[in-house]
């Protein structure tokens, strides 16, 4: 099997596999910070109390700071791309659909758990300095985990992996199946979100369910997140197996 | 040995039959040139014999085996193609360094050289590079790879002619040095008539003719005069083109014993076919033949 030439292929561009990501990724914390030391340097004119409560506010409004997603946002679409423009070339290049995907996988497991680093070497840090002295946040945020260090890394590890291999599956049913792939896709996910919503606002039953749902504990959250995951996964094989060349 | 087999290898599209029963036996260290219309074919076949698509029926043998999911036919095949899609990241120097671990006789040196005979700019975006330029990438690992099988499906467009000339120059040196089996797909029929050894013509998914070129040569000729003296050398045969021009005639028909010789007794010039030119005549022919509202002759 030539595997090395699969991970080669997605990762021969260094930049492109490493460096963008990070760059965003310090440029969009540099924003944090400088808005932060506006914030501070402001409240610290207005007196003692006030540099606390600013303090605190950003800390606690900060907890949902997207700000992160200049990191997680390329590795979203990292699925996408592998499917959309790795597969053709890989196939043109000799290599069969067996070595891609075993490849890629590896690549997709080494990303999660080199950015699932990443965040948490920066959220240890961040936790570690008070929010880097302005009680800001940009790792320790809901979407990669406030709990310990360990449930950022492994939230993390989960999110990345799992994004990758449902947006990998995504794309090779559109390669299949075309747009109306697509149409049925997003028709089936908007009538589940609103048949949601719809039984949240029409049965008090469904909504204590609903909330009961939103507010279980960690663990079964990141089952669910895995289980998503998984099942991409497991799609995206079995569709790549038969998948062909456009 | 044959490189290549295939047997009644069909592919059917939702709206068409991409390929229609085609039966190829292509021997190993010869150029073989693909020829074809566009839409005859001649890219799926390519891609159903590098198992980038899947056949709905028929079977073929590659290098000795089934090529689909074969790492050991694959990574002796290489399927140089001017749709191949790059991501848009990439650099030519990443399409190469790729290509280098890709196929087990690369030739390194070989490839900077062509690189630097083709002014490839390496390290410039892929999405950056001119359509000839593209073209350059395929032909640097098309010939650098030195698979035993390698696919060119039009690798040269967008080159200038001189470009071109110096694809089939570095072709021709490095087949008589490291022979291999080489299918050639391209419309250039003129320019590439003295490279191939034997030919393959494709129409509406099927095989139309499968000859050594050496056969071709004979395989046709055209004869001129005037238009009485045309008409009676053709009578009884289907020509396979008839232009006729005030009281001056041409016909190009398909060659028997002895034609040359009563022609000249006719008076008529006689001229050899070229391989654009039976191409041309054929594949018109066959259209006729299919559509009658084609006519083969013009007056």
């Amino acid at each position: 099997m030539r595997i090395r030439n699969v991970i080669q292929l997605h990762t021969v561009n260094r930049m492109q596999a490493f460096g963008w990501p990070l760059l965003i990724m310090l440029v969009s914390l540099a924003i944090v910070l400088v808005i932060g030391g506006l914030v501070i340097n402001v409240a610290t004119s207005q007196g003692a109390e006030s540099l606390t409560e600013a303090r605190q506010g950003m800390n606690t409004g900060m907890m949902f700071n997207g700000a992160i997603f200049a990191l997680l946002g390329p590795l979203i679409g990292f699925g996408f791309t592998a499917m959309g423009q790795y597969f053709p070339l890989a196939l043109g290049l000799g290599l069969t659909r067996r070595e891609f995907a075993t490849g890629t996988v590896l690549v997709f497991v080494f990303n999660a758990a080199f950015y699932a680093v990443i965040v948490t070497v920066g959220k240890v840090i961040e936790v570690a300095t008070g929010g880097y002295g302005l009680g800001v946040r940009f790792f320790d945020v809901v979407y990669t985990g406030v709990g310990e260090w360990w449930q950022t890394l492994i939230q993390t590890f989960i999110l990345i992996l799992g994004v990758a291999l449902v947006g990998a599956a995504i794309t090779t049913a559109f390669h299949r199946w075309g747009q109306p792939f697509l149409w049925v896709f997003w028709i089936a996910l908007a009538v589940v979100v609103v048949g949601i919503l719809a039984g949240a606002l029409l049965s008090e039953g469904f909504r204590g369910l609903v909330v009961d749902v939103a507010a279980m504990g960690w663990v079964p959250w990141m089952v669910v997140a895995a289980g998503i995951g998984a099942i991409g996964g497991a799609i995206w094989l079995a569709l790549v197996r038969r998948a062909q060349a456009r | 040995m044959t490189a290549i087999v295939t047997t009644d290898l069909a592919k059917r599209y939702a709206e068409v039959n991409a390929l229609d029963g085609v039966t190829l036996a292509l021997e190993e260290h010869r150029i073989h040139g693909l020829l074809g219309r566009n839409g005859a074919g001649k890219t799926t076949l390519m891609k159903l014999l590098t198992g980038q698509v899947f056949a709905s029926s028929g079977s073929m043998e590659v290098l000795g085996g089934d090529p689909v999911e074969n790492v050991d036919v694959l990574s002796q095949t290489a399927f140089i193609q001017e749709s191949q899609k790059y991501p848009d990241t990439f650099r030519p120097i990443d399409v190469l360094r790729i290509a280098a671990g890709a196929y087990p006789k690369w030739d390194q040196a070989y490839a900077d050289r062509l690189v630097e005979r083709f002014q490839l700019p390496t390290k410039r975006l892929i999405k950056k590079l001119s359509r000839g330029q593209l073209s350059g990438i395929g032909i640097v690992v098309g010939l650098a790879s030195r698979a035993p099988l390698t696919f060119f499906d039009e690798p040269y467009l967008g080159l200038d002619a001189v470009a071109r000339r110096m694809f089939y120059d570095e072709l021709l040196h490095d087949f008589a040095e490291h022979p291999r089996t080489v299918v050639l797909s391209t419309h250039h029929i003129d320019e590439v008539a003295n490279l191939l050894e034997h030919v393959v013509i494709l129409d509406q998914g099927k095989v139309l003719l499968d000859a050594d070129t050496d056969e071709l040569h004979d395989a046709a000729l055209t004869v001129s005069g005037r238009a009485d003296d045309v008409d009676a050398f053709l009578a009884g045969r289907e020509p396979l083109e008839h232009t006729r021009l005030g009281s001056l005639a041409t016909a190009t028909l398909a060659a028997r014993d002895g034609d040359e010789r009563a022609a000249r007794e006719a008076g008529l010039d006689i001229s050899p076919v070229s391989l654009q030119a039976l191409f041309v005549h054929l594949t018109t022919a066959n259209a006729s033949a299919t559509d009658p509202a084609t006519p083969v002759a013009t007056a």
